[in-house]
């Protein structure tokens, strides 16, 4: 084998070595995330129950967040009203503002903002104290105490946040349609009641599972409720994985607002096209 | 300028680290006066010992602790086939320079971590094979005191100590107090004073102490130390290796120590086990480790 030929051979069997490596701890990484997310969730049913570390987290996650929310929803729809009333005074058709802004809030921006927010402010929070935890012993002083850190510290963060996403984002819901509601009264010019009657209208025109349930709520309750998991077991892992001190806390922050944000994005888009299939309008 | 005004002026002139040469550890060329020294000390902590055993009958029964031919490795060998064992009523302290895997020993202990090879007995029942949950049950046994104390900093003090009593016990609030009372005036704190506190507002000995005290908690058999005495100061070290010795005669616990402070190792020490090259390079009573002609030993005992 010429040295050229020799030279290539080795060039192409190091990326391919690389490359290996690099499949292998992305795969090892899954099976870990999802072990950690089969334990924390199959904990919720298991003895010791920390309902005062749920209560607290609830409180952090859910109550320390409302500010946050509220900013971000009315905001989202006001500007949404503002915008789409441009579109719709071409077709004449601004009474329908309250039935856009409804729309689009309930079943796709008010879950994936709050979603956002919440994996902005609660996720980075969660991975840094647990970062913090791991950095200073703590998780090993846990364990060494007989207390299993994923039931103490992983379970009752995901329990507060599968429970209390879907209620930021019924808020975030509720402020966005009012901040529409101001500017179809104010820039519009449309009554409060025509706003409020297409709102109504709206969330009861995509049709109904079991009767009595609008299906435009179970895409609207069913990504927060996704999101929440997605956020508190992404910032878990990433916060219980932290190695190398206060560096590998930044780190572990960093990549948990990075991944959560990214997973949102991708799983709402595939959550949409599932919810859509089984619960057509 | 007079020679001693000059004299006085270079000396204040000089580096700080120049300054404090004269201070400096002294090093191979006194080894003969520090091994003399540790010698008379550890005559005054044998007499007193002796005296205590015959007292107390706190001795050196069963094994609590073995640890058989252990071998881990990571990415490269960490122990290689490591034995010892400690008795009942026994203060091993494992010593060793700088990254020989001694804090490791005491994971694998605890069985944060499973051997390659070997194998690891509490109370005569091998725990390397344990499932994780049975693994919890044996922790129980134990105590643990951390390097940094690892106290939850989101809980008080009281909290903290609280802790095992609360995840392990059925005690009633009243006796949980009792008990976190009794722990801290053990380790010499003011529980009115402490209590309250959160381990932010605590100095490095005090967090110590109370990391002591949430170990002892539960009334464990066993006690593990992982570098009790580092980063004190010289009294606060004093005052924890009292606190240790203290254990050992008054509740006859068997404790685990891993130190690289081998004064205090020897005030506290029944035996050294001195970990070198991934293995045990000498396992007896502090007495034998003086004795010792291996030039190794010497040369770290000379070192301090």
């Amino acid at each position: 084998m010429s040295d050229t030929l020799r030279s290539d051979y080795e060039a192409t069997h190091l990326i391919l070595e690389s490359f290996n490596d690099a499949a292998k701890r992305g795969i090892y990484s899954l099976q870990e995330f999802f072990a950690l997310a089969g334990k924390a969730i199959g904990f919720i049913f298991v003895k010791p129950f920390y309902t005062t570390d749920l209560f607290q987290q609830m409180d952090a996650i859910g109550v320390g967040s409302l500010g946050i929310v509220l900013l971000t929803g009315f905001f989202t729809g006001m500007v949404l009203a503002l915008q789409s009333a441009v579109q719709l005074q071409t077709f004449g058709a601004t009474d329908y503002i309250g039935s856009l802004i409804a729309g689009s809030m309930i079943r796709e921006l008010g879950p994936v903002l709050a979603g956002l927010m919440v994996a902005g402010r609660v996720g980075s929070g969660i991975a840094a104290q647990l970062g913090s935890m791991r950095v200073t012993e703590q998780i090993d002083a846990l364990n060494t105490l007989g207390t299993d850190p994923i039931k103490k510290l992983v379970t009752p963060r995901v329990l507060a946040s599968l429970i209390m996403l879907p209620v930021l984002t019924v808020i975030n819901d509720f402020v966005g349609i009012l901040g529409g509601s101001i500017i179809a009264k104010f820039y519009l010019g449309k009554p409060a009641s025509l706003y409020w009657r297409t709102v109504f209208e709206q969330m009861l025109a995509g049709g109904f599972t079991l009767h009595y349930i609008p299906n435009d709520f179970i895409q609207g309750l069913t990504k927060p409720f996704v999101f929440g998991g997605i956020i508190s077991l992404v910032a878990c892992y990433h916060g219980l994985k932290t190695t190398g001190g206060t560096e590998g806390v930044g780190n572990a922050t960093t990549r948990t607002v990075v991944t959560a944000s990214i997973l949102i994005l991708v799983v709402d888009y595939f959550l949409t096209q599932i919810i859509l299939a089984v619960f057509p309008s | 300028m007079s020679d001693e005004e000059d004299r006085r002026g270079k000396a204040e002139r000089r580096h700080p680290s120049e300054k404090d040469e004269t201070a400096m550890p002294r090093r191979a060329h006194d080894s003969g006066r520090v091994r003399a020294a540790i010698r008379t000390e550890l005559e005054e902590v044998a007499e007193e010992g002796a005296e205590l055993q015959a007292r107390t009958g706190v001795g050196h029964g069963e094994r609590v602790i073995t640890l058989e031919n252990i071998s881990l490795a990571f990415e490269d060998p960490i122990l290689e086939n490591v034995s010892f064992n400690a008795k009942s009523g026994d203060t091993v302290v494992v010593v060793g320079e700088s990254g020989t895997g001694k804090s490791t020993i005491l994971k694998l202990l605890l069985r944060l971590l499973i051997p390659d090879k070997g194998r690891v007995l509490i109370d005569g029942e091998d725990i390397t094979g344990l499932t994780f949950d049975d693994a919890l049950k044996v922790r129980q046994k134990m105590g643990m005191v951390f390097q940094g104390a690892a106290l939850f900093d989101s809980m008080t003090v009281y909290e903290n100590v609280a802790y095992p009593l609360r995840e392990h016990t059925l005690l009633s609030e009243d006796e949980i107090e009792a008990r976190v009372r009794e722990k801290l005036q053990f380790v010499d704190l003011e529980p009115e004073r402490v209590m309250d506190q959160m381990p932010s507002e605590l100095s490095g000995g005090m967090k110590k102490r109370v990391g002591i005290a949430r170990g002892l908690a539960n009334n464990p058999e066993i006690m593990l130390y992982d570098e009790p005495t580092s980063g004190l100061d010289p009294l606060t070290t004093a005052t924890i290796t009292y606190l240790i010795i203290k254990l050992q005669r008054e509740l006859g616990v068997t404790s685990i120590v891993v130190s690289h402070d081998i004064r205090s190792a020897f005030r506290m020490a029944s035996k050294i086990a001195l970990l070198a090259n991934r293995r045990i390079g000498f396992f007896g009573t502090p007495e034998e480790m003086t004795g010792t002609d291996d030039p190794y030993i010497r040369e770290f005992l000379g070192g301090f």
